[in-house]
């Protein structure tokens, strides 16, 4: 089943971190998870514990410091944190130790021990700032890549039908569309391939453009000239959004909340997007059109086969509508498992807690309800070895050091008895 | 259970430039103490405007079309904005859901926490003594009109009063300064048991600072009545001097855990210990000031200064006072009796077709002197329709009058406009504007109204008559201690700035804001959503209101701290038995809070019932929608999205409002507006599927499934 889904988009060790005067703030810090084609991915946490700057990171509209993200299989972020931290780390250790052997009397065994240190630091040194430009290159270049290599394709497929077609009227005809689908793919960019809708439909949408120019700016960034092409691509997303085309001649302030949802979704999806990172997309709405907008992406998803990553606290809703789910606390993802067996078997103790605030539309229930706390001094001993990410059954992953692995695992077969 | 709040009839529209907006049409509901209320709908249904109409900050062009807000026998919409000031905010408070909206900018934090407390303190303790003052002179006035004039009775009277006065506020200082001291113990115990705990994870810990700390506050946890052993806390005090002295070190010494542990055993120890009754042992004090009572068992103490009490004082207190009350009583219940024969001459009066202004407002003047007369002010529980009678009916005097001078030129200007333009369309010429209607008052309506407030007084009299035969003086009298006892708590409550900032620090603590005093010093701008929300909510708490008014308080938040912020509000409601109305459109947060539960849409209550009724027995199509379109943990099917948008309330559709968005809609939904269909005792719903001629609808299958689910899981 596993080998079958493919690993759309990959993030591996993410950090982003900003600067507040002399310290630093953590917002993410190494997080890494894999999102396959077609499934939702839901991230859920606590506000200010960094999934939205996760979404946001991932789509570039944040430098990453330290990590690196690829879509399908290429490399469209990436930071230098990690690579400089470890040539930092290298000096410091090389220092001690020389530190240490010159204190010795003086030897020829000594001196192959110093040449043998700095040899080992500048390989070190050497390999990181490999990786450093690397990563710089494809942090910048990444869609000039895409685009060489877009074009490359539209190459392989107009010029043997060039080449075989005789002079004439036909040729010059074909040799436009070659030229103007040359130009197109020169303008293509990857990171088209991902869009974000935002929280707050009322601040994202530019209240000085009609809807049909913000629909179609995407469109005409990427190079589009033919206003009929245009017009029907419009015509054809506001129809699968649910709005009909004479909306798209209107302001954002015409619409109520539910519908101005829409136009961000329309927005979204016009450059036929293969990721759609939603960002609370429902928490600023009301009850029913909470309900309207998540059946539209539901059905977008299926018509279009989009893979979305959904950032919401609203856990029954994330419950709802996702495949796989990650918990987020501070900056770090500390449960990753199908929404089902994140529901069944929580293990981090922030899991347990979150879902034990979850509010059910059932007063006898929610009347004997007790919300489990979370301190984290408490419920880990981390004095003797840190955490890590590991994997207790297959696809469950849990945040966690090696003593309470083996009570996690434990747990989990009692569970498994019981039931 | 005592009613707090009653909204009756109440309608509200806003005049815009598109035309008159009816965004409350005719709602009612109550309020009991101790319970919580939740309003649930979509936005535009009216439940913000209704709760800003309970506080008085409807918008400027907002028009109270008619009903009543009574609270404590005042109608709320027709007090003058100064007797508003000392309700709004005092006794009604009221949490919004944009906490930035609701705090001030340019003042930092903690000023903003204090600032009302402070206020409070002064003008509350002003208050609470004028309302001791009168009550106990009214007290002593009907006592000396039962005594008709016996010299020694009347001296006796003066007495009693005298000394319960004093007594009364003397015990009540005690009793304050007892409670600011075992608070004192409980925080101190509750830090430093937090501290031994930190210590025995071996996370690091401010040594110095902590210690520093506890020795400070030692001192301020010295009662005779609550910590005895004050050998032992010098003890300790002495090992924890040395503590000082030793060097930096980011874990507690052996000898330093021990101290603590021991003085954390002491306070515990103390803060189970049983509290005086500081009431009766005041009286014994009194009067015995040189009794050394520190010995003696506290339960043997207090049943001695009960005895002491009742006997000397308390028995012959409540009797004259039992005889005043009922003195009183029958004072107001004769003429309450003389004025019901006697409103049958005002309603004769204003079935008159025509009134006369002076004549009119002379026979009010009279009638409202005679209602106040009869209003019987040493009984605790206020009536509102007596208390309310002045006002009601001033307005509505003033409503017909204003009616008779403008009638006739709205009806002259309405037929000079409808003439302009008939002529204007006679001559076949296009016009682009419109006939403004006449807004005119009914007059006949008018003075039903006035007819009715009289009924509505009648009627009450009525009941208090009748009510007579079980009215027990001894208990009125009672009552009537207790309110004194409570009016002398809030005299002796004094906050002075010291006191307001740490009770400030507590509840930035209590709402969950880490490192308070950090904190406190901090403006707006400095916090996040959810940190500014728990501000706002430690500034509405900080009053101590009667009412707490919450409009969607936790619809920015997450999850956790939605719960939190619940759970904060929850138990604060129990503590101080508030009263609270939840305004929210999410179900899930209304189970865990509401008792009751209204379900609002376009401006008119829909169902109104228990939150088990609403819950587990829905009957109006729209709730079923609201409870179908939330997906809960098991949901797995397509949700049901209400469709459509809710409609115009310039225009409110003809019918039923909901029936353009429900597919159950009957074909009467669309001609007449259904009335409210009693289903049990507290369960009401206005939809005509509960006609007895109606068709057998069931629920959507989604809301009838978790119904079945949600029962399944209550019997498990």
């Amino acid at each position: 089943m596993s080998e079958e889904k493919k690993v759309l988009l990959s993030v591996q060790h993410l950090e982003q971190f900003f600067k507040m005067g002399r310290k630093k703030l953590k917002a993410v810090n190494d997080v890494s998870f894999d999102i396959y084609k077609g499934e939702v991915f839901g991230l859920v946490g606590e506000s200010g514990c960094g999934k939205t700057t996760t979404g946001r990171s991932i789509i570039r509209l944040y430098d990453i410091t330290g990590g690196s993200v690829y879509f399908d299989g290429q490399r469209i972020c990436a930071g230098i944190n990690t690579y400089k931290e470890t040539i930092k780390q290298a000096k410091a250790k090389a220092n001690a130790q020389l530190v240490e052997l010159k204190k010795q009397p003086a030897s020829p065994e000594r001196d192959e021990q110093i040449a043998q240190i700095n040899a080992d630091l500048n390989k070190v040194i050497e390999e990181q700032t490999a990786l450093i430009k690397s990563a710089k290159y494809d942090h910048k270049h990444c869609n000039k890549v895409f685009a060489e290599h877009q074009k490359k394709l539209v190459r392989e497929k107009y010029e043997p039908m060039l080449a075989n077609m005789p002079e004439g009227e036909e040729k010059k005809a074909l040799q436009a569309e070659y030229k103007e689908a040359l130009r197109l793919a020169g303008k293509d960019r990857i990171m088209n391939k991902m869009q974000m809708i935002f929280q707050d439909p009322i601040a994202s949408l530019n209240p000085r453009m009609t809807v049909r120019e913000i629909i179609a700016e995407g469109l005409i960034i990427r190079g589009i000239k033919d206003k009929a092409f245009i017009d029907e691509q419009v015509y054809k997303v506001l129809d699968l959004v649910g709005l009909v085309p004479e909306h798209a001649s209107r302001y954002p302030h015409e619409f109520s909340g539910g519908q101005r949802q829409r136009i961000g979704i329309a927005r979204a999806i016009i450059l036929n997007p293969e990721l759609i990172i939603a960002d609370e997309p429902i928490s600023a709405l009301d009850v029913s059109i909470q309900a309207q907008v998540i059946n539209l992406l539901n059905e977008l998803r299926e018509t279009l086969g989009l893979t979305i990553m959904f950032i919401a606290h609203d856990l029954s809703v994330v419950k709802y509508f996702s495949d796989r789910i990650a918990v987020m606390y501070f900056g770090k993802i500390v449960e990753l498992t199908t929404s089902d067996e994140l529901f069944a078997h929580p293990l981090h103790p922030y899991t347990k807690s979150l879902l034990s605030a979850i509010p059910l539309p059932d007063p006898r229930f929610e009347k004997q309800r007790k919300r489990i706390t979370y301190n984290p001094i408490a419920a880990h001993d981390y004095s003797e070895q840190g955490p890590y990410m590991q994997e207790i059954t297959p696809g469950h992953f849990i945040y966690c050091n090696d003593a309470e692995f083996e009570m996690y695992k434990k747990e989990l077969a009692g569970d498994s008895t019981n039931n | 259970m005592e009613k707090k709040l009653e909204v009756k009839d109440l309608i509200i529209s806003f005049r815009t430039s598109g035309g008159k907006v009816q965004a409350v049409r005719n709602i009612s509901f109550d309020l009991y103490k101790g319970e919580t209320l939740a309003i649930v709908g979509e936005s535009g249904s009216g439940k913000s405007v209704t709760n800003r109409a309970v506080i008085g900050i409807l918008a400027g062009n907002a028009i109270v079309e008619g009903g009543e807000i009574v609270y404590d026998g005042q109608d709320l919409l027709k007090i003058p904005e100064e007797e508003f000031h000392k309700i709004r905010g005092d006794k009604i408070a009221m949490i919004f859901q944009d906490p930035m909206s609701s705090l001030n900018p340019i003042m930092k934090v903690g000023t903003q926490l204090t600032e009302a407390m402070l206020l409070k303190s002064s003008s509350g303790r002003r208050n609470a003594r004028n309302n001791f003052n009168t009550k106990l002179q009214l007290l002593n006035k009907f006592m000396d009109m039962v005594d008709e004039g016996d010299k020694v009775e009347i001296e006796k009277n003066k007495q009693e009063c005298e000394t319960f006065d004093k007594f009364c506020i003397n015990s009540t200082k005690l009793e304050s300064a007892y409670n600011e001291i075992y608070r004192a113990v409980i925080e101190l115990q509750l830090d430093v048991e937090n501290q031994l705990f930190l210590n025995s994870k071996k996370q690091p810990i401010e040594v110095k600072k902590v210690v520093k700390d506890v020795i400070k506050r030692i001192p301020e946890t010295y009662h005779p009545d609550i910590v005895v052993e004050d050998e032992k806390l010098r003890s300790i005090v002495a090992v924890l001097n040395e503590e000082l002295k030793l060097p930096k070190s980011k874990a507690f010494s052996e000898a330093c855990v021990k101290a603590l542990e021991e003085l954390s055993e002491i306070l515990e120890a103390a803060s189970k210990r049983t509290k005086p009754n500081y009431f009766t042992l005041g009286f014994y004090m009194m009067k015995n000031p040189t009794a050394n009572v520190d010995d003696m068992p506290i339960e043997e103490l207090t049943e001695m200064t009960r005895k002491y009490l009742d006997e000397e004082f308390m028995f012959g207190f409540i009797d004259d006072g039992a005889k005043a009350m009922a003195f009183s009583h029958n004072k107001s219940i004769e003429a309450k009796k003389a004025l019901l024969v006697k409103t049958e001459e005002f309603l004769e009066y204003f079935r008159n077709e025509k009134l006369d202004k002076k004549q009119t407002y002379a026979l009010a003047g009279e009638m409202i002197k005679l209602v106040n007369d009869a209003i019987d002010h040493l009984q605790v529980a206020k009536n509102s329709v007596e208390h309310t009678f002045a006002s009601s009916i001033k307005d509505a005097l003033s409503k017909y009058f204003a009616g008779v001078v403008k009638n006739p030129k709205e009806q002259a200007r309405y037929d000079r406009q409808k003439a302009r333009h008939d002529a204007l369309i006679a001559k076949g010429k296009t016009v682009d504007w419109k006939v403004v209607p006449a807004a005119l008052v009914d007059l006949d309506l008018a003075r039903k109204n006035i007819r009715g407030i009289i009924h509505n007084l009648r009627a009450s009299y009525r009941r208090d008559i009748e009510n007579d035969a079980n009215y027990n003086g001894r208990e009125q009298v009672i009552a009537l201690i207790e309110y004194l006892k409570e009016q002398a708590s809030a005299v002796v409550y004094k906050v002075t700035k010291k006191m307001a900032k740490a009770k400030a620090l507590k509840l930035l603590e209590e709402v969950g804001i880490p490192e308070p005093a950090i904190r406190y010093n901090q403006y707006p701008f400095e916090f996040s959503g959810g940190m500014r929300q728990r501000i706002v909510i430690a500034i509405a708490l900080a009053a101590n209101p009667d009412i707490l008014i919450c409009d969607e308080p936790t619809t920015a938040l997450d999850v956790t701290i939605q719960s939190q912020i619940l759970e904060l509000i929850n138990r604060i409601k129990a503590e101080r038995n508030l009263s609270v109305i939840f305004i929210t459109h999410d179900l899930g947060v209304v189970a865990n809070m509401a008792d009751r539960i209204a379900v609002m849409y376009a401006g008119k209550i829909v169902e109104y019932g228990t939150a088990d009724d609403i819950f587990y027995d829905p009957r109006h199509p729209y709730t079923w929608a609201l409870l179908s379109s939330m997906p809960d943990l098991d949901t797995t099917e397509k949700l049901e999205a209400i469709p459509g948008t809710p409609p115009n309330m310039i225009f409110p559709p003809k019918g039923d409002a909901f029936a353009a968005r429900n597919k159950y809609a009957l074909e009467i939904d669309f001609e007449q507006e259904p009335p409210m269909f009693q289903i049990s005792d507290t369960h009401y719903a206005a939809t005509w599927l509960l006609h007895p001629n109606a068709p057998k609808v069931n629920p959507p299958k989604i809301v009838v499934d978790r119904i079945e689910r949600m029962s399944k899981k209550g019997v498990q």
